[in-house]
């Protein structure tokens, strides 16, 4: 009690050594905090690929075979998404994404990530929210079973809808306010070694009938729940994908947009990703 | 014999696997559906980290997985086996590979931004394990004088839908989750007694009675199949050295301790350690009491080397992580007292900051809030407390985000959750739908034909007028309806529908809708009356038949029994249910035995909620239903109009559930 009372006294008293250890308190703890917490934000700073697409498309077997650069590693559904990070070097000549992608490899080096999402349909809020929202967002990739698309037709087309979609809005709102310059989205034709594959032209009529037949079927469809019947007007022409009120859909009309879609045919399993290479380089 | 070992990551890459023969993957990719995605039935509350023995194993296509699962590295570990071979071994199997996987390459599977991880020594890991536990197993079989009749109850007794854990298993599990939740069923181990004379074997007593112990009867079949698998497994090429010099000496060992009967490499040490100084039937209760008493796990590697049988080093390597990793595991309860002033003022301060580790304590008080929350917007205790589970499970050793305190990470792990329970599949787009069922395209093959829909509920939840609704917004889109007056129970039931074809006919009268209604009277059979529309519509040309129903309340066995029929005879594309979002309505078991009505192989597709415009911010009901059956909410009723009907939008329920 007694030693209480003098210490208190003692640190009460105006003295030196009481004056710098109080600076020392003041200046040090926001210090501290400041480290502290930057070293526990994680940095995102770098361009990132989105890799979007139904399940079984081949998203993680594209992933993993870039990373590796020369095998693809067996795959199974996946249920979170997952970052990696690569290197693609521009300027040198590029010949296949083997070279591109190696540490000393001429050219400029890039760092970027290239993110894997999920393809089930309970999981794609991952993705959603990236096509969303993410700043760094440079490209999506948006990977297909060509050799499936027959049976698959509308589950994903109706993906490649929403991400469309998403990404319409969030450049519209770009206009008025800060938003992303613009978005490249290629369409990733994968499994062109199965002998079922479509070419790439089918690939992209299906897709343009089948954009365009939800479309028609959305816009007439039932509003969502949480959408008041007054509100009904200005967002007809907000949820039309494409050119308001055009008979067909067409990628191209997604330009209106600054949105550029590319349809490229490809094989992760027979490693003839070097087109999507090409374009990802471009991205970032 | 095993099928294949795979060891991956939640992100779908394989780290490293084993095949024996070929394994369709569609089979553990609906695995990881089924049990990880929509968390189905009986394997809710997978986030947890728990031994293979405690989760339930998944049967498909003639395949059993066994399988576990590391919430923190997100990896999971699962071995498939043909259903015929009832292999004990494998939990353990499953168990001990993934604490040696862990301790070997953890670190590196923390790494971020990489899905490489270099584990091509891991296949030695994994002979050696095979080999242990596939041995112990043959070895038991083998053994002379211990009739095959009883090794093979005592293996085959772990089967069965609800495997009873082989002792072995048991002990560990008991050290493994030490003071936490399970409770200990090593001491409650029934004896059996009828196998208690084993011949050969003096003093074995103990061993058959703690080996046979969870074993229930087993049929005649069961027991040839286990001679079967045993064969099976001895043939097999499995590990090199399995048979020649290894056998003996393995033999050797198991004469000394067979009577433990344990499938684990500690347990075996122990027991040879005992051996040395005493009796046999002396060294099995050394060796349980010590398991017991939790020895220091670095004496006994060194004990084992220096004793008798000179494993190799991998063998010791092994041991060594198999039984730091069960004494790290018991040891870990209570860290003492000492700093936990300092600690909390830390947490405290991390509380505020964020980059704080989530402890079960942390937790306990706001998830009640969130639980407390959740009942009041009228979510069912049991779905509550289930998804209050799946968070804490998920959140449990997670940091916090910076600035960002435990409630904002509890909100947003819990919007998560609940947009992944109510997000369906597969979305519907109903009209498209009905176009590829009417107009299908040349390229299909598939001959059109009318697209049929029907709707089941108790009494008076609005079927008839939920119908009407849909019924109304397909006219708007001009498709040509023929309404099915399948209530022949109710008086008046087909007069109001008639009603209602009438107001809808004059609505939609100018657009060009077109609709007919198809009644048979009173007292006739619901399910030929169904039929007969069906076909009817074919004949006329009609694009959609809405099938009304009978109200009838879900513990009405006889009514229920008739909705089997129903879905075979109407062969519906879509049978939805219409559910009220009331307060205090049993709509959960409502939604159950509806769910289960139709006979295997066919479930509700969706429900429409009604009334949903009269519970404000209460919508509850929605997550109990979904939660109690695992079918989707497709529409909401949120008035009196026609008009009145909307397309359920997963967000919108998730931000009333949540609000305050
Ligand atoms: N024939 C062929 N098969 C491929 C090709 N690319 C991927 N696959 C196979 O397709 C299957 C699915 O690939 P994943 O990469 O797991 O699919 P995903 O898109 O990640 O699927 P989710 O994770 O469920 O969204 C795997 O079995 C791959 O081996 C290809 O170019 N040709
Ligand atoms: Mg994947």
């Amino acid at each position: 009690m007694e030693g209480l009372k003098n210490t208190l006294e003692y640190l009460l008293t105006p003295s030196a050594p009481i004056f710098i250890v109080g600076a020392l308190i003041v200046l040090l703890v926001p210090i501290l905090v400041h480290f502290f917490v930057v070293r526990t934000t994680p940095y995102t700073t770098l361009p990132t690929i989105l890799l979007v697409g139904p399940s079984g498309a081949g998203k993680t077997s594209l992933l993993t075979l870039v990373e590796r650069g020369d095998k693809t590693v067996p795959t199974h559904t996946s249920q979170t998404p997952q970052p990696v990070e690569l290197t693609v070097s521009a300027g040198g000549a590029v010949q296949s994404f083997r070279e591109t992608a190696k540490e000393d490899a001429p050219g400029m080096h890039k760092k970027f990530l290239l993110m894997d999402t999920p393809g089930h349909g309970k999981l794609r809020k991952f993705a959603m929210d990236r096509v969303n929202t993410q700043d760094s967002l440079k490209g999506i990739m948006f990977v297909l079973d060509a050799a499936a698309l027959d049976e698959n037709l509308p589950a994903t087309g109706s993906y490649l809808y929403d991400v469309l979609l998403a990404l319409q809005k969030r450049m519209g709102a770009g206009k008025t306010s800060r938003g992303p310059s613009s978005i490249h989205v290629l369409i990733a034709a994968n499994k062109s070694d199965l002998f079922t594959a479509l070419p790439v032209s089918l690939v992209k009529s299906n897709l343009e009938a089948e954009l365009g037949r939800i479309r028609k079927s959305k816009s007439k469809g039932l509003l969502d729940s949480g959408v008041g019947a007054d509100d009904v007007g200005n967002e007809e022409s907000d949820n039309w994908l494409g050119t308001y009120g055009a008979e067909k859909f067409s990628f191209s009309q997604m330009r209106e947009f600054d949105l550029e879609v590319d349809i490229v045919g490809g094989s992760v399993l027979e490693g003839k990703v070097d087109k999507w290479w090409k374009w990802i380089s471009a991205r970032v | 014999m095993l099928d294949t070992f795979e060891i991956l990551t939640t992100s779908g890459v394989v780290l490293w696997s084993r095949s024996f023969s070929h394994v369709n993957p569609a089979i553990i990719n609906n695995f990881i559906a089924d049990v990880f995605i929509e968390e189905k039935a009986a394997a809710a509350g997978v986030k947890d980290t728990k031994s293979a023995a405690n989760n339930p194993a998944y049967k498909a296509d003639q395949h059993t997985l066994r399988w576990s699962f590391s919430k923190e590295l997100g990896v999971i570990f699962v071995a498939v086996y043909r259903s015929l071979l009832h292999l004990s071994w494998v939990d353990k199997l499953v168990d001990n590979l993934k604490t040696i996987f862990v301790d070997l390459y953890g670190e590196q599977l923390q790494k971020p931004n990489t899905t490489v991880v270099r584990c091509e020594k891991f296949d030695d890991y994994f002979d050696q394990q095979l080999r242990e536990l596939e041995s112990k197993a043959t070895t038991k079989a083998a053994q002379p004088g211990g009739t095959a009749f009883i090794d093979e109850e005592s293996i085959s007794g772990n089967l069965g839908d609800e495997p009873p854990l082989p002792p072995g298993l048991k002990h560990r599990n008991k050290v493994h989750d030490g003071a936490q939740d399970r409770p200990s069923t090593a001491e409650s181990t029934p004896v059996a007694t009828p196998n208690q004379s084993r011949p050969s074997t003096p003093g074995g007593n103990h061993l058959v009675v703690g080996k046979t112990g969870p074993m229930g009867k087993v049929s005649r079949r069961a027991r040839k199949m286990q001679i079967n698998s045993s064969a099976t497994a001895s043939s097999g090429d499995e590990g090199p050295g399995r048979k020649g010099k290894k056998a003996p000496k393995k033999g050797r060992k198991w004469d000394a301790d067979g009577f433990a009967d344990e499938d684990d490499g500690v347990q075996l040490d122990y027991s040879v350690t005992g051996k040395s100084a005493t009796s046999d039937s002396e060294a099995e209760a050394t060796g349980r009491s010590t398991v017991v008493e939790e020895i220091d796990s670095a004496t006994w590697g060194s004990k084992t080397s220096k004793g008798q049988f000179v494993l190799r080093d991998l063998d010791d390597e092994v041991h060594g992580i198999l039984s730091s990793a069960q004494s790290k595991n018991s040891d870990n309860a209570p860290t003492g007292i000492v700093n936990t002033g300092l600690s909390s003022i830390n947490s405290l301060f991390r509380n505020i900051v964020g980059g704080k580790t989530l402890t079960k304590e942390d937790l306990a008080k706001p998830m009640d809030g969130m639980e407390k929350h959740l009942i009041e917007k009228n979510v069912a205790r049991e779905a509550a407390v289930r998804l209050r589970e799946g968070v804490e499970k998920e959140l449990l050793g997670v940091k916090t985000g910076s600035f960002e305190s435990i409630d904002t990470r509890i909100k947003k792990a819990m919007e998560a959750s609940l947009t992944k329970m109510l997000t369906p599949t597969s979305s519907l787009d109903l009209l498209r739908e009905i176009d590829a069922v009417t107009r299908p395209s040349t390229l299909s093959g598939r001959k059109p034909r009318p697209f049929v829909m029907s709707i089941v509920g108790v009494n008076g939840v609005g079927k008839s007028t939920n119908l009407s609704k849909i019924c109304f917004f397909l006219l708007q889109n001009k498709y040509k309806v023929l309404i099915a007056a399948g209530d022949t129970f109710r008086s008046g039931a087909v007069e109001q529908l008639k009603v209602h074809v009438r107001n809808l006919k004059e609505l939609t009268e100018r657009e060009g809708g077109q609709v007919d209604i198809f009644e048979k009277g009173y007292g006739g059979d619901a399910a030929s009356v169904a039929k007969d529309a069906v076909k009817e519509a074919a004949n006329e040309g009609y694009d959609v038949v809405l099938i009304d129903t009978a109200g009838r309340r879900h513990n009405d066995q006889r009514l229920m029994s008739s909705l089997e029929k129903f879905a075979k005879f109407a062969q519906p594309d879509k049978i939805l249910m219409v559910g009220e979002a009331l307060v205090g309505s049993d709509s959960v078991a409502q939604a159950r035995n509806f769910n289960s009505s139709f006979g295997p192989g066919r479930n509700l597709d969706g429900f429409i909620i009604s009334k949903c415009d009269t519970v404000g911010d209460m919508v509850g009901t929605l997550v109990s239903i979904v939660h109690a059956t695992n079918v989707p909410v497709l529409f909401v009723g949120v008035g009196q109009h026609y008009s009145d009907i909307r397309n359920f939008s997963v967000r919108w329920a998730v931000e009333k559930l949540l609000s305050t």
